[in-house]
């Protein structure tokens, strides 16, 4: 499933161990989200797009 | 109880589980009349506990294993605890019809094939209780 995670990342600047931070999460679980490795379960996604302060539709393009 | 002072005890789980079994091989050893599986059961036991803590200073699947806070890490944990469950039951399985067709019971390996059936079994009926 594509996201967008690092692009919102990259537009504030951020670096994948600042998000991984804030999630409670290691970076190498960022860079699998970001790169489609991991699918992340439903409580952090919705802990993602409410950190980005979008949803979760927004954020991962479930189409895809 | 806090955050970090959850994550601080899970920390410590591991290689306390690890000293735990490496004195419980030595304590089985000794009292069996094998100090030289007591003391090497023991130190593997040790090592290992003390690797992981070490480990979790610079790698993060290590110090994810510990701390238990990280989803993925704790997913790849429950998937290779899985394929380390298949593994030993296939071998568990093919030991039990060598030695049946040896002519022998199959013992211990046709309980120990029994034992996994009636966990799984047990462990899926709880399951889906719970889910």
């Amino acid at each position: 499933m594509k996201n967008v995670v690092r692009q919102l990342r990259g537009a504030r600047d951020l670096s994948q161990a600042d998000l991984g931070a804030a999630l409670g999460v290691s970076r190498q679980t960022v860079n699998s989200i970001e790169t489609g490795r991991y699918l992340p379960s439903l409580p952090l996604a919705i802990a993602i797009a409410r950190f980005f302060g979008t949803t979760v539709e927004e954020v991962f393009d479930v189409d895809s | 109880m806090s955050t970090a002072k959850r994550c601080l005890q899970s920390r410590w789980a591991t290689p306390v589980v690890c000293l735990v079994a490496g004195l419980a091989y030595l304590g089985a050893g000794l009292a069996g009349g094998e100090p030289a599986f007591a003391w090497v059961g023991f130190g593997i036991m040790v090592v290992f506990g003390a690797a992981m803590l070490a480990a979790s200073r610079f790698s993060e699947t290590a110090k994810g294993l510990l701390d238990r806070r990280d989803e993925r890490i704790n997913a790849l944990d429950r998937d290779a605890t899985v394929i380390a469950g298949v593994v030993v039951i296939l071998a568990i399985l093919v030991m039990a019809i060598v030695e049946i067709a040896q002519g022998e019971d199959g013992s211990p390996y046709f309980q120990l094939a029994a034992l996994a059936g009636v966990s799984y079994a047990v462990a899926l009926l709880w399951l889906r209780w719970r889910r």
